[in-house]
């Protein structure tokens, strides 16, 4: 969901643009990362842990947590709390349904 | 081999510290390279909304954002500074060098002289299920909601009343997201008094001596089980309870970001106080390695304006010792610093970080004056509650009750000792004094005062109203601050509020100041029926 009005900040939006969620398309703006563009889109669970798989999300937002990990573009392991989106993303959720074997 | 690019000076982090470093050394014509991991500058002061505190010299009662503007434009036009943004500094080594990774390209850099101005990261906190989508520190939440304009939840718990905590709590309310209560362990509320009484006029409860058990949800966060806390921090029995709410942030504290420092082999110690381990360092930011200094969160945890007066005392050193001209001026400059961060801690909220700097050697034989380390009122209640005691507002009234047949005066519920002077400082009439100390409580002369609301809109902490006592024969009016939407209109009937949160009747809005001047912190007239005109401190417009 996003602010419309705010009693105190105006946000200037970029240019809307589309990008690919697991195969789905989305709508975010330019000028913001992929993980706002995803909350923007009601999707919360990012990855799963590689062992258990427990669902992830984004925790901190600046880039230090590793919460937020997705392929990107084919790239995985990419912050996307802090990685601008870009028209035509190809954004994956990591480690679902992988099995770790021990 | 690459080859390696000489700079005079490094800074590393685009922070209120790192910007504030780079002026003060560049205005001296220091050539300064400042390294910024993000596309932007800014740090965390690109989410601040609020209003900071401290003293007008240091923008006090300007908005984070808005003293961010000021220091990029500063920074942009300086034509001795350049700006390496989307550069992440991965390295430092025994010889100084510096490797920065820019567009997948590494470079390396040998810089006469370093300030790092890293910042620091979030503490998190262990309960069960705390791994679950939709639990946030505090910085998340004020970057999704206040940097992208998306809404990060719509029901939020808040565990730590600490001053992020609280100032998060209000913007999410701003941002129009419900906050289902903050939680805090210690049995006091631990930031500004006047941040935790908006919360409570608001409707948000503050539950001290309670802490967070377990997150419930599958996919994402659906809830929480808190419980009450003894004395020794132990569990009370039977007083888990289940809240609604579909995320959870944590605002437990921060530390300071070394891991650079730790690379460079600086010296560091363990200062709970200063939020973990902190750079050893001298008065003027140089740390163990000479040439190497630090500003801002990465040297102990404080605030913004800290952070930049810090930044200016590294970035003045560096430019006193390899800038050719104007020693003296320097050193006056640095000792200005100095005596602005003195006084900044002075007072009882600085007591530890005063500790937390005596660990680490510093500070020793500065005598700070003790008439100002203690609070001037008991105000334990107003801490547990966020809510003032009856004492603490008769401490603040006009002594006789004639003094409201005068007309309409100004009524500061500000009770807390620290650095803080817009109300002082934007009086027209001098009726607002804080004794001649920063750090002391404003006390308004009824006799100036003639009621103008100027102040309602100048607080940072939103702790001044107007009271009219008399203004019809059965109603007051009260002067309000109002940072919300929608915004009201001249003639709507509002919902007011008490201290705490509680309806205490209909009211009419009569005058509205909302321009240029007010900056988004409307004063607004609300007439009440007289008997509330001690009472109404808030009040909500219906959609």
């Amino acid at each position: 969901m996003r602010i419309q009005n705010h009693p105190i900040l105006s946000f200037n939006r970029g240019k809307q643009i589309k990008f690919y969620y697991n195969g789905k398309e989305l709508i975010g703006y330019e000028g913001e990362t992929i993980g706002a563009a995803l909350y923007a889109n009601g999707v919360f669970k990012f990855s799963e842990s590689k062992k258990l798989h427990r669902p992830r999300g984004i925790f901190c937002a600046i880039g230090h947590c590793s919460s937020c990990l997705m392929t990107v573009d084919g790239v995985p392991n990419v912050r996307t709390c802090i990685t601008p989106l870009k028209d035509g993303m190809k954004v994956e959720s990591q480690n679902i349904g992988v099995e770790i074997n021990e | 081999m690459s080859k390696i690019e000489n700079l005079e000076l490094l800074v590393v982090g685009g922070g209120p510290a790192g910007l504030s470093a780079a002026l003060a050394a560049a205005n001296y014509g220091i050539k300064v390279s400042l390294a910024e991991e993000r596309e932007f500058l800014g740090g965390q002061l690109i989410k601040q909304t609020h209003r900071f505190f401290g003293s007008e010299k240091e923008y006090a009662g300007t908005r984070g954002i808005d003293i961010l503007r000021k220091l990029i434009d500063e920074v942009n036009k300086n034509k001795n500074i350049e700006v390496l943004l989307s550069s992440r500094v991965l390295g430092i080594y025994e010889d100084n060098v510096v490797t920065i990774l820019n567009d997948h390209k590494m470079k390396k850099y040998y810089p006469q002289s370093i300030i790092f101005a890293t910042g620091a990261s979030e503490k998190f906190l262990a309960f069960e299920n705390n791994d679950l989508p939709g639990i946030f520190g505090a910085g998340a939440v004020q970057t999704l909601m206040n940097v992208y304009g998306v809404m990060p939840a719509t029901n939020v718990l808040m565990i730590g009343s600490g001053n992020i905590g609280l100032i998060v709590s209000y913007q999410l309310l701003q941002a129009g997201v419900k906050v289902a209560a903050i939680v805090e362990a210690a049995p006091k509320i631990g930031g500004y008094s006047v941040h935790a009484s908006k919360l409570r006029r608001l409707g948000v409860p503050i539950l001290t001596s309670h802490t967070i058990k377990k997150a419930i949800g599958k996919e994402k966060v659906e809830g929480a089980v808190i419980c009450e806390l003894d004395n020794d921090w132990n569990e009370v029995k039977d007083t888990e309870q289940l809240i609604k709410c579909d995320a959870i942030c944590l605002s437990v504290g921060l530390t300071p970001l070394v891991d650079l420092l730790k690379q460079r082999k600086v010296k560091t110690t363990y200062v709970s106080e200063l939020g973990g381990y902190v750079p050893l360092r001298d008065e003027n930011m140089e740390t163990s390695i000479k040439n190497l200094f630090v500003a801002g969160d990465v040297s102990g945890i404080e605030e913004a304006t800290a952070a930049m007066i810090e930044g200016q005392i590294a970035g003045l050193s560096v430019a006193k010792r390899i800038g050719k001209n104007n020693k003296k001026e320097i050193e006056k400059r640095i000792e200005e610093g100095k005596n602005e961060l003195e006084l900044l801690r002075s007072g009882p909220v600085g007591k530890k970080i005063r500790k937390g700097l005596s660990k680490l050697g510093l500070n020793h034989g500065k005598n700070y004056n003790e008439n100002f380390s203690e609070e001037a009122l008991d105000i334990s209640h107003l801490m547990k509650t966020g809510v003032p005691s009856e004492e603490n507002l008769k401490n603040k009234l006009p002594s006789e009750e004639k003094v409201f047949d005068k007309g309409p005066i100004a009524i500061s519920e500000c009770f807390q000792r620290f650095p803080c002077d817009p109300c002082v400082k934007s009086c027209p009439f001098n009726a607002i004094s804080e004794n001649g100390n920063i750090n002391n409580i404003p006390y308004v002369d009824f006799e100036k005062c003639t009621g103008c609301g100027i102040c309602v809109s100048k607080c940072p902490g939103l702790a001044m109203f107007v009271v009219h006592k008399n203004f019809s024969e059965t109603t007051s009016v009260v002067i309000m601050p109002y940072e919300f939407l929608p915004r009201p209109h001249k003639g709507e009937i509002v919902k007011v509020f008490d201290r705490e949160g509680k309806y205490l009747c209909d009211g009419k809005v009569i005058r509205i100041l909302d321009g240029k001047f007010q900056d988004k912190t409307a004063a607004v007239s609300i007439e009440i029926p007289k008997r509330y005109y001690l009472q109404a401190r808030n009040f909500k417009v219906e959609e």
